[in-house]
């Protein structure tokens, strides 16, 4: 078993896990903006820059994706791989000037402001770190949206710019958006990801009338459950509140009391 | 004259299919040689190549003269190139109407035609053949020496020089041996990196994994370099036999050439080399009856810069976007679809065949201590002769901007010379003996790149040149990671400043650190090398950049805004064109009177120093 020597203090390791897996399991913060422990690493942000001794020189790498080998000395807050997080925070708070969570971040790692000016259009302090991209793609399977463009000009977005028809709305990318860039906008039977306007048709609650999901993640569900997630799904048009306040009321008029698991049964 | 194809199923085979060939073909010959090159095509060779095979047509009874096209001869400012054999009689710029006369005098007369002999210099005498031309005597041609001689798209020419006999002794070689053959040599890849091309070589043997995966980048990206492009367009046989030595050493068996789509004539001769050498057994199953299964296929490049970078480069061969990634799990171990891929360049490739056939020990006599054999570079720039030189590692930059560029144009005095493309840095002339080699380069805070060399007279502000190729370097950015994508626009934006006359205290700290954030930071060589350009000249120039930013003055009077115009009373005839040309009427004189420029309404548009017949304008 290798280990992996953070700032001073020996970390036990796995062979394959990255430096980054290893130090939040010991505790020891680094920053990320890009990472996602469900996704695949990216190294796109390059917040999460570590040295690395090589014997005699150091390496600065990003944590994300360098997989432990062997043993490993790493500095996290050496003087090189602080500067050089620092000078990238910089160079992102000069894109996103107005982010709220980038300013946090920011302030978490000893940066205040920046000396640069605003040169990239950001669309609403998008960072490009990918996420909603690869969670489209690696866990949605969907891929509706994607990085368009070269350079500064890159952007996030659907094809051609056009509502997505592989959208299925479930709104992952938004969850993952570390920058609040993706929302999900709620309209009467529709969902809207916004900034992409990809709406998606949405079936609601039988008895409230809140939304209860996109048809296309029912699509999807029908397509990789099969026909058993068809019934359930015809046989259900209630909301899960909904749901459990018509059990209630089912329990209450048989004069059965409810079982902790929440099924109804008789009480002796 | 040719022979009838065959398919050979052993190294005899081929080598009395070569006897056979040589000795049908006369070496006294009369054989005119037209290059194709793109450079010679863009200024009218094929019309040129097609004059002399309607004059060898119209001969009675069979032409007894040779018509050939070749691939480049590196002198493209001087193209159409025409060299006639025997005596390799060599005319540059030889025009449609020039034809007639080389066809009578020298291809049939055996006389030189010396009106169109190439002479360095008024003065000069004139040249005949290529050794007696500066640009050539002091090159050392190997990758590059059938260059010009044989037809690309001829397998037999090759074949008759000598060609795949280094793969016919590869083929009863052990693999390791061939191996350390390479390493013994120290070869090193010619695409940048300056990786030692054995020890790739041995990990990609020893990486675990089916299939592995040969691969020859042809992506070349540099502004101004064209080495790659005549050495595939040229002796496309070459890079096709070092990547079947390279894929029988390594036990691969898919090969792949990535070849941007900007190099049609490459991928036209590249692809027909292939089908010849499928047909002649050298490519598919068994070649030459080893039991050795190798098969090459060519991939076009969109073009984007970045797709030269290797990890980018499989990207996009996998159908992907070409984006970089991380290199921590080297590509000889997990590469083109997470297989072992042996990636080298193609000069790197064209080179293996001469260091098999002739030994590690030749290869390693050229050069310096740790950088081998010989160099193409592309010189261009403000010399006297431009265009691909091949010379011995180790020879000093002063040798080849002066005795084969032949100085600098025009009298000007030499500035700096950028080496290594985009990323490589400006070195002044107090390095101008510093031998050309890997670790010495990168030591000056340039690097020897793909082979890119770049030089700059007096008038050039390297300021100037920072902006340029950074701004080129923003339009190829992917865009993936944050330092590249965003440090090399602020720096761009600092640099367009400074050059505007906007320049503020600080701007050069600020250059040199956002500088060191890309270098540290980056995800890729495209990012980490792409402040080189700025942080050479800070080194080398700096009080150029305080004359921009304290004085708001460029001293090579290339920035606009940076100096003035003024017209000199001495030269000046009074002959008025300036003044008309003047838009916005800032140009005053009478009939006779040295005009002058009023600066509080001259906007530095310069129309008027371009419109000066007698050079009187002159900036200040």
């Amino acid at each position: 078993m290798p280990t992996v020597t953070l700032d001073g203090r020996p970390c036990e390791a796995r062979v394959g896990e990255t430096i980054l897996e290893v130090a939040r399991r010991n505790g020891v913060w680094i920053p990320t903006l890009c990472h996602h422990p469900a996704l695949e690493p990216y190294a796109s942000c390059r917040l999460c820059l570590v040295e690395i001794d090589r014997g005699g020189w150091g390496q600065v790498v990003t944590s994300c994706n360098y997989p432990v080998r062997r043993d490993l000395t790493v500095g996290v807050e050496a003087e090189r791989p602080r500067r050089a997080r620092q000078g990238v925070m910089r160079l992102l708070l000069a894109r996103c000037p107005e982010s709220a969570e980038l300013r946090q971040l920011a302030g978490r790692m000893g940066v205040d402001s920046t000396p640069y000016p605003k040169v990239t259009e950001a669309q609403r302090n998008c960072v490009l770190c990918g996420l909603c991209v690869r969670v489209c793609a690696e866990r949605i399977g969907a891929s509706a949206i994607a990085l368009a463009g070269r350079g500064v000009a890159r952007a996030v977005a659907t094809p051609f710019r056009l509502p997505s028809e592989d959208c299925l709305g479930c709104g992952a990318c938004a969850a993952v958006c570390p920058v609040g860039t993706i929302v999900v906008r709620e309209h009467p039977g529709e969902v809207e990801i916004s900034p992409f306007k990809s709406r998606v048709k949405v079936r609601t609650c039988a008895r409230c009338g809140a939304p209860r999901a996109g048809e296309g993640a029912i699509r999807a569900l029908i397509r990789r459950g099969g026909v058993v997630i068809e019934e359930i799904l015809a046989r259900e048009d209630l909301c899960p509140r909904c749901r459990r306040t018509r059990l209630a009321l089912d329990l209450a008029s048989s004069g059965t009391r409810a079982r902790a698991d929440g099924e109804g049964g008789e009480v002796p | 004259m040719t022979l009838a194809a065959v398919r050979w199923g052993s190294a005899q085979e081929l080598e009395e299919y070569r006897r056979n060939l040589r000795a049908r073909r006369d070496p006294r010959a009369r054989r005119v040689r037209v290059c194709i090159g793109t450079g010679c095509a863009a200024k009218g060779s094929l019309r040129v190549l097609e004059r002399f095979r309607a004059a060898a047509a119209e001969l009675e009874g069979g032409s007894v003269v040779g018509v050939r096209c070749t691939g480049c001869h590196g002198f493209c400012e001087r193209g159409p190139i025409v060299v006639v054999d025997p005596g390799n009689i060599f005319y540059p710029g030889v025009k449609e109407e020039d034809v007639p006369e080389i066809w009578r005098e020298t291809a049939v007369g055996g006389r030189v035609v010396e009106r169109l002999l190439y002479r360095d210099g008024k003065e000069a005498p004139p040249a005949r053949t290529p050794e007696e031309i500066p640009f050539y005597r002091h090159q050392n041609r190997v990758v590059l020496s059938l260059n010009g001689v044989i037809d690309p798209t001829d397998i037999d020419d090759y074949i008759a020089e000598g060609g795949y006999a280094g793969l016919a002794k590869a083929l009863t070689m052990e693999p390791d041996r061939i191996i350390e053959e390479i390493t013994r040599s120290g070869l090193r890849g010619r695409g940048g990196g300056g990786f030692p091309t054995g020890r790739k070589w041995r990990s990609a043997r020893d990486a675990p994994g089916e299939p592995k995966y040969t691969i020859a980048n042809g992506d070349e990206g540099d502004p101004g370099a064209f080495m790659d492009r005549s050495l595939m367009e040229g002796t496309p046989h070459a890079v096709l036999e070092g990547m079947i030595i390279g894929s029988y050493a390594i036990g691969s068996t898919h090969g792949y050439i990535y070849v941007r789509n900007e190099y049609p004539l490459a991928v036209k001769h590249l692809s027909m080399a292939i089908a010849q050498a499928r047909e002649r057994g050298l490519l598919g199953e068994n070649i030459l009856g080893s039991g050795h299964r190798f098969d090459i296929r060519i991939n076009r490049g969109a073009g984007a810069f970045v797709c030269g970078e290797s990890t980018a480069l499989m990207a996009s061969l996998e159908g992907k976007v070409g984006e970089p990634r991380a290199k921590y799990i080297h590509t000889v171990e997990s590469g083109l679809h997470g297989k072992p891929s042996c990636l080298n360049n193609v000069e790197t490739w064209a080179n293996v065949p001469a260091i098999i056939l002739r030994g590690a020990d030749w290869f390693a006599s050229l050069g310096t201590a740790r950088s081998k054999g010989t160099k193409i570079f592309s010189l261009v720039g403000k010399v006297r002769n431009t265009g691909l030189v091949e010379v011995p590692m180790g020879m000093s930059l002063r040798r080849i901007i002066f005795e084969l560029g032949g100085g600098i144009r025009d009298g000007k005095a030499f500035k700096a010379v950028q080496t290594g493309g985009p990323s490589g840095g400006c070195i002044p002339a107090e390095h101008l003996d510093e031998p050309v080699d890997f670790d010495r380069l990168t030591e000056l805070g340039s690097m020897m790149g793909s082979g890119g060399m770049i030089v700059m007279d007096e008038d050039t502000c390297l300021v100037n040149v920072a902006k340029y190729f950074l701004g080129f370097l923003k339009e190829e950015s992917c865009g993936k990671c944050t330092p590249c994508r965003e440090g090399i626009a602020q720096m761009l934006e600092i640099l367009t400043r400074i050059t505007k006359g906007e320049g503020r205290e600080g701007d050069v700290e600020r250059l040199e650190e956002l500088g060191a954030i890309l270098s540290d930071a980056s995800l890729c060589a495209l990012g980490t090398s792409a402040a080189n350009p700025v942080r050479s000249t800070i080194r080398y120039f700096r009080a150029e950049y305080d004359a921009h930013i304290r004085q708001r003055r460029c001293p090579a009077k290339e920035c606009k805004g940076l100096f003035r115009y003024a017209i000199d009373p001495q030269a000046c005839k009074a002959c008025g064109i300036c003044k008309k040309r003047c838009p916005v009427s800032a140009i005053s004189g009478e009939r006779k009177v040295p005009h002058v420029i009023d600066p509080e309404k001259c906007t530095l548009c310069g129309a008027c120093y371009e419109a000066c017949p007698l050079d009187a304008v002159r900036k200040v």
